[in-house]
């Protein structure tokens, strides 16, 4: 029953070059499981604990031994404990039988956790899961190599590894070179180098188990990461405060594993194209995402109509698109809008308003109005246009407005005709109403009242 | 994200000026087209037909200029081509054009039914937006957006040249 002095010397070799507490922390961990005494003080009480709590029912072969039957922690699945004595079996019985037994319980958890990480594996076939598994893959080996070796520091390890019949093992640790991701090669490098170095090869081996062990589930790279950083760190003190934290998230990432991840990815991808899209809308310091679909869909329909408005005030005067078409070549394209000399404009312009080429049915209206009367009076067709608040100017007044009040446009989207032809004869303030007129237009409608604007081209001969 | 958004910029600048020289290139076409045949209309028929090829043509250089790479693209180009198949047919009084009907009918039958979302009303306005999850959707709508701004600019500059 007790076990023999030779595990125990080896237990305290082992113990003692490294710190000792991470061992204090697996003891901690079983403790939730396994009802030990949390306020050991010294290593060899544990010791005794530990082993006086496990069975020894059959000696010769411990594998083939029940573990829910004999652990006091809980084991998940059925199928994770079939798996878990297949692996069992399948271990050479090469390994002497005390050196086992003596950290089976930490073993047993860890092999269990394996098990079904290697099951996962299997199923999912998740390239997250993969990494992830993978990334929990080698403390596990570790241990189980550890356990396999029996304690001994320099070249059992090696040696259980190198092992032919080792199958599982190696098979675990190939797949896991193999497979293993970005994320993951500078995390396994480090932990290779860990492997090379003997001396820290135990220490990093009962660090990263007594990180790992309870942290299996935990699908947080973070979690995983810092976990393998602290083999690197040759202080494990921050082992103990992370652990719970550590703890909290395996329970809940034990749950539905790939499920998660995939979630959480598919959640991240969105979040990233909704704060893509919230750059390119206007009016998008909405935190909500339903209400920022709302912007969104308001935003694309408000384009879609601007699109159908500007085709509609665009027909004839395409006598001009063959120069337009050499200009827009020669420029940068787009933005050429004062670059017109009057004479070309006054010929466009007369030629628009000769095939009637204007958007709406009030403007046309006023068009052909206002060409009637002028073939009569002018006198009359100046009060009609006043009384529809419009005047008549000459196309180079109206560029010359242009250019200087180019400055005070507003909105990119929708530039304002307005202070080109619309004004109350007043010349100061019609900047001003041209603001007023362009503030209107981005508010409301971009269709009915920028058409207005157009209304009031004519050319005077 | 600064040289995202610079990246952003050069490849918008790019679109804008292809689908400039594009949409004026077939602006041309239409005059021509105006020119040679539209006795028989009355104006505003004429009017009608102008507005709405206008609008074709600059979304058909607009998907163009982009090209086949974005999923709106090419089902904005999709549409495009058989309203335009359809309405030849009509015009000549085709059995061509039945086929292409049968050929729209299939492509609705493809849709993927999914329970009612929020996002139902952005796929009805983005182009091939039926046939997207929710994560193509963002990402399609967005670039979408940046296209439909610039086809917006370029429209907008054109009109000012126009008027003045």
């Amino acid at each position: 029953m007790r076990p023999c002095s030779r595990e125990m010397q080896g237990m305290n070799s082992l113990l003692n070059p490294s710190s000792q507490i991470p061992l204090q922390d697996l003891q901690n961990q079983q403790i939730h499981n396994s009802h030990f005494d949390p306020n050991l003080s010294s290593n060899e009480d544990f010791l005794e604990q530990m082993l006086s709590s496990c069975s020894w029912a059959d000696p010769k072969s411990p594998w083939d031994l029940n573990p829910p039957t004999n652990l006091p922690f809980p084991t998940n699945n059925s199928s994770s404990s079939a798996k878990h004595r297949d692996l069992f079996n399948e271990t050479p019985s090469s390994n002497s039988d005390s050196n086992n037994v003596g950290f089976r319980n930490n073993f047993d958890e860890s092999v269990i956790l394996a098990s079904k990480l290697r099951q996962h594996q299997i199923s999912c076939g998740n390239g997250a899961a993969v990494s992830d598994a993978a990334k929990m893959m080698l403390p596990q080996q570790l241990l189980m190599a550890v356990a396999r070796g029996g304690l001994s520091l320099n070249d059992d390890i090696d040696g259980s590894l190198s092992q032919g019949g080792d199958g599982s093992i190696q098979g675990l640790f190939n797949g896991f070179g193999a497979g293993s991701m970005n994320g993951t090669d500078g995390a396994s490098n480090q932990s290779m180098q860990h492997f090379n170095h003997p001396q820290a090869r135990l220490a990093a081996v009962l660090q990263g188990g007594a990180m790992q062990s309870p942290n299996l589930g935990a699908q947080g790279a973070p979690a995983t990461t810092a976990v393998m950083n602290q083999p690197q760190a040759s202080g494990s003190n921050g082992g103990a405060p992370t652990q719970p934290r550590q703890r909290v998230r395996a329970r809940r990432g034990q749950a539905t594993d790939p499920h998660s991840i995939a979630e959480r990815l598919r959640r991240e991808r969105i979040a990233e194209r909704m704060k893509a899209l919230q750059e390119l809308v206007p009016n998008a310091n909405k935190t909500d995402k339903a209400s920022m679909l709302d912007e969104i869909i308001d935003y694309v329909k408000f384009l879609q109509l601007q699109v159908k408005v500007l085709s509609m005030s665009r027909l004839g005067g395409a006598a001009a698109v063959a120069p337009l078409v050499a200009d827009m070549s020669s420029e940068a394209g787009g933005d050429c809008i004062q670059a017109n000399d009057n004479g070309g404009s006054l010929a466009r312009t007369t030629n628009g308003n000769q095939t009637a080429s204007t958007n709406d049915n009030s403007l046309t209206v006023t068009e052909h109005q206002v060409a009637k009367m002028m073939e009569e009076d002018m006198g009359t067709a100046m009060q009609y246009l006043q009384g529809k608040g419009l005047c008549l100017m000459p196309i180079s007044l109206a560029t010359a407005i242009s250019t200087a009040t180019c400055h005070n446009r507003t909105s990119g989207i929708i530039n304002s005709h307005a202070h080109l032809h619309q004004s109350n004869g007043e010349g100061p303030t019609s900047p001003s109403m041209s603001v007023l007129t362009v503030q209107s237009m981005t508010m409301g409608n971009g269709g009915g009242d920028g058409v207005a604007k157009d209304a009031a081209s004519v050319s005077k001969p | 994200m600064t040289t995202k958004h610079g990246i952003g910029t050069t490849h918008t600048r790019s679109i804008k000026n292809r689908f400039a020289r594009r949409f004026l290139r077939s602006l041309l076409k239409m005059k021509r087209s105006n020119r040679l045949g539209t006795g028989f209309q009355s104006d505003e028929e004429i009017r009608k037909r102008n507005t709405q090829r206008i609008k074709t043509a600059a979304d058909r250089s607009m998907a163009r200029v982009v090209g086949p790479r974005k999923i709106w693209s090419r089902a904005l180009l999709f549409k495009l081509r058989n309203r335009a198949r359809i309405q030849v047919g009509l015009r000549k009084r085709c059995l061509v054009s039945k086929k292409k009907k049968v050929l729209r009918k299939e492509k609705k039958v493809q849709v993927i039914s999914r329970e009612p979302n929020r996002a139902d009303n952005l796929r009805k306005l983005v182009p091939g937006g039926d046939s997207m999850d929710i994560c193509c959707l963002l990402e399609e709508t967005a670039h979408y957006i940046k296209c439909l701004a610039t086809q917006v600019k370029v429209m907008q500059s054109i009109a000012d040249l126009y008027s003045t």
